[in-house]
């Protein structure tokens, strides 16, 4: 895919106004979103753009609902039976909580990655072609090259590719973490949600997946949900700092970490709590 | 002292020797029971050696008594006191219990001896046992061989018996396949003129066509009669003359003969040999004389077949029904409601479901089932009478808890992280219940086959309702279409059991065939589990990984 925009490419450094973003520059935009568990409010009035091809990161204390609000992006919070949902997300336009949306469809378009690596009891190739297999792909050709392709892309392909009809469960954690996203991006979603990706895994797993991040947004819409400032001060071009169920604040990431507006922010940053 | 013994409790000590003795006494009685059901079972086919006593009772009366000891006790002197034994000076005395076979000279298979009558006692060597398809064994001497009326030198036996052997193979190759199948498609002619009768649809022409098939089967079945008789003609020729233990000189015909042993001159090898081979014969032959002789192949094979019909059954209905309460049902009062009910089938009594599965599946289903695809051959029954089948079905609704208890507990063992990454992926719930639940959940499920196997293998009491009998005449599978035959009933080693022990003429014969066929039961239930524990645990091994 072609980088239309090479300036903001470059990790932490958005030049982009997320305040003033043209309707072609959102991804997602999520407008008063409300989530209640059973009678428990978990979001509160949530309105957020995120922009396309960057990385955003959601960061705040445990129990803020930053993960929460990820779950929401691809409806992962509907398996919960007490969650009530009220707002929009918009993804390009169109809500996926909207009436006639096929939730399977959706996920497709928004992959997910979860905190701890979860590859299914088979080998690493059936991992990574398993979307590919609901979609009815049978062309074992396309499946070899789709299958090539996402484990170069997940950074994986050179360390495993003598083996990848061995069992995924004797990858490492890493390794796993990394099969995980190459399963998610093959069957190219446009957003691609990382719930804690790294907080299961050593620092030398996490800083291979960190770099991934980076690859990732030339192609895809990343959100990242971390509890690691440093990772988002790392990886992000966007961080929004969410406490208590509110949205605090969210804005570039330099800016945030650097000249925070809001008091709870800089008290969060500058490790006051959490 | 106080203060050691209180830590000698707080070490935990003593609840590690309650356990360890918990298994040790398990243990004892596993060990225990197929110590006693191997030993007195496999002493059955071990060649026993052949007494001879010579005994001068009472009255000074003098004679001989040839036979196996099967069992030897001691009875208190004061029990033969209204004899005129002289017993002074003994507490107690010993009495052995002889077989004596020959049951066309003396009315009683088996005889007491009391030790002090017996004069001598010696094993000759050339006594010979001589196993025949009716009437017993016979113990004697073998004096005389007389070849199509000519006598011969006896050493010549061997050789004769083993032509009778393949003649009585032939005939009943010629009888049970053969005719059999002759008298199956004349039995199915009849059905089918019988059908077109009841449609009016018997014209004259097909009416023609069965009367020339039916000529055409008699007309073969007349050329294997005479062939059956020209080979019995055969197999009657030869005969020997045995002398019996009275002195008596018995002429037994060569066709009664299947075996002819001689205990007393086996070495250990060859007694092992014949050990083997009474063995393969119980396992493979069917049973004589009112299942008290020959062997069990029928019990064995309706066994197998009706536990893997089980199987068949219960897996698919049980898995289902697992993964529709837990998966789809609502989580509400109902679902438990529906839950502890299936729970509390699994400790109704087993005759109930019998009664169940007689009532409900023989004369309901199968009744209907007769009246809407048998009329031709009603009033005899097809499907409304006890068979394997509904035994199978019976047995799979008795079984169906353990199936859908163990499957629900899998199910709720499976990581919830496999669920989300494969809906993350935009897999469905059936999608992801195919492609991964399913198969994650596959040792359990198989865990729940396991304990079903185990349990209806066992089960006899429903059986005797809906399809078990003392002897089938023929097997549920055999070489007429449609090779499977579900309706017809079928013998089962736990009822073959019960009949032998408790049903049959000989119950002190028929003792260690109970022990032999019991430990070929738990043989054979121990045989299923292995197989499926072995196909769990390679599962197993395969999502092993999982299980942090």
């Amino acid at each position: 895919m072609l980088n239309l925009k090479p300036e903001i490419a470059m990790p932490g450094q958005s030049t982009i106004d997320i305040n003033a973003l043209e309707q072609d520059q959102v991804a997602l935009e999520i407008k008063n979103l409300n989530l209640h568990y059973g009678d428990k409010k978990a979001l509160n009035n949530i309105s957020m753009k995120i922009p396309k091809g960057q990385v955003t990161a959601f960061i705040g204390p445990s129990g803020c609902g930053k993960s929460t609000l990820l779950r929401c992006i691809n409806r992962m919070n509907d398996l919960i039976d007490v969650c009530h949902i009220d707002g929009e997300i918009n993804l390009h336009g169109e809500n996926i909580y909207g009436k006639h949306v096929d939730v399977a469809q959706l996920r497709r378009k928004v992959g997910m990655v979860f905190q701890r690596p979860n590859p299914f009891p088979k080998s690493i190739y059936e991992n990574v072609v398993y979307g590919l297999r609901l979609i009815g792909e049978k062309n074992r050709r396309v499946l070899d090259e789709a299958c090539e392709k996402s484990l170069r892309a997940a950074a994986l392909w050179d360390e495993v590719k003598d083996r990848i009809h061995e069992s995924a469960l004797g990858l490492s954690g890493g390794q796993q973490q990394r099969l995980v996203i190459a399963r998610a991006i093959a069957i190219e979603p446009e957003v691609l949600l990382l719930d804690e990706p790294t907080s299961a895994l050593d620092p030398i797993s996490t800083l291979v997946i960190e770099e991934l991040i980076t690859e990732l947004k030339k192609k895809y819409t990343v959100v990242i949900v971390t509890h690691n400032m440093q990772q988002a001060a790392r990886v992000s071009d966007q961080t929004a700092f969410m406490y208590m169920g509110d949205l605090i604040e969210y804005t570039d990431t330099n800016t945030l970490f650097t000249t925070p507006l809001k008091k709870k922010t800089e008290d969060y940053i500058t490790g006051r709590y959490g | 002292m106080d203060k050691s013994n209180n830590t000698w409790f707080k070490s935990g000590a003593p609840w590690v020797w309650m356990s360890a003795a918990g298994v040790t006494i398990s243990l004892i009685s596993v060990v225990g029971l197929l110590w006693l059901i191997a030993s007195r079972g496999l002493t059955y086919f071990w060649p026993a050696p052949i007494h001879q006593f010579d005994i001068k009772d009472e009255l000074g009366k003098e004679y001989t008594v040839i036979g196996e000891i099967y069992d030897v006790e001691q009875i208190p002197a004061s029990q033969l006191a209204h004899t005129a034994i002289d017993l002074t000076g003994k507490e107690s005395v010993e009495r052995l219990l002889v077989k004596t076979g020959n049951r066309e000279l003396v009315s009683l298979d088996f005889r007491w001896l009391v030790e002090p009558l017996i004069v001598a006692q010696s094993e000759p060597e050339n006594v010979a046992v001589i196993e025949r398809r009716t009437n017993g064994n016979f113990y004697g001497f073998i004096e005389e061989l007389y070849i199509e009326g000519k006598k011969v030198d006896v050493a010549q036996l061997p050789e004769f018996v083993e032509r009778v052997d393949n003649l009585q193979e032939q005939i009943s190759e010629l009888q049970k396949s053969d005719i059999m199948s002759i008298n199956y498609e004349l039995e199915r002619i009849r059905l089918n003129r019988r059908k077109d009768e009841l449609n009016k649809e018997l014209t004259k022409a097909r009416n023609a066509q069965y009367d020339s098939d039916v000529a055409a089967l008699k007309a073969d079945y007349n050329e294997l009669e005479s062939e059956l008789n020209a080979l019995r003609a055969q197999v009657q020729r030869d005969h020997i003359v045995v002398r019996a233990m009275g002195g008596e000189r018995v002429n037994i015909n060569l066709e009664q003969v299947i075996e002819i042993s001689f205990h007393n001159k086996m070495g250990v090898i060859a007694k092992f040999g014949h050990f083997l081979k009474q063995i393969g014969k119980f396992i493979g032959d069917d049973p004589r004389e009112a299942n008290t002789e020959g062997g069990v192949f029928p019990a064995i094979f309706g066994t197998v077949l009706m536990v893997l019909l089980m199987t068949v059954i219960v897996s698919p209905l049980g898995v289902v029904a697992a993964i529709y309460l837990h998966e789809y049902a609502g989580k509400n009062a109902l679902t438990k409601l529906l839950r502890i009910a299936v729970i509390n089938l699994a400790g109704v009594p087993s005759i109930v479901y019998g009664v169940f599965g007689l009532g409900f599946f023989v004369y309901m289903v199968g009744g209907s089932l007769d009246q809407i695809f048998y009329p031709e051959s009603l009033p005899s029954p097809t499907f409304g009478s006890p068979g394997v089948m509904w035994s199978a079905i019976t047995l799979a609704i008795l079984t169906l808890p353990v199936v859908i208890v163990s499957t629900e507990e899998g199910l709720a063992r499976i990581p919830s992280s496999m669920r989300h990454g494969s809906l993350a992926l935009g897999a469905t719930k059936a999608e992801t219940l195919w492609r991964i639940i399913l198969p994650l959940a596959s040792p359990a499920i198989m865990t729940g086959i396991i304990l079903a196997i185990a349990r209806a293998a066992g089960e006899v009491a429903p059986l005797m309702l809906v399809g078990v009998v003392k002897m089938a005449p023929t097997l549920p599978l055999d070489g007429n279409f449609p090779f499977l035959h579900l309706e017809r009933k079928f013998m089962h080693l736990g009822f073959h059991i019960y009949d032998v022990g408790f049903q049959s003429p000989n119950v002190e014969a028929a003792r260690p065939l109970v022990y032999a066929t019991a430990l070929l039961l738990v043989t054979i239930i121990v045989a299923l589990n292995m197989t499926a524990v072995s196909i769990r645990n390679r599962l197993r091994e395969k999502y092993r990984a999982l299980e942090h």
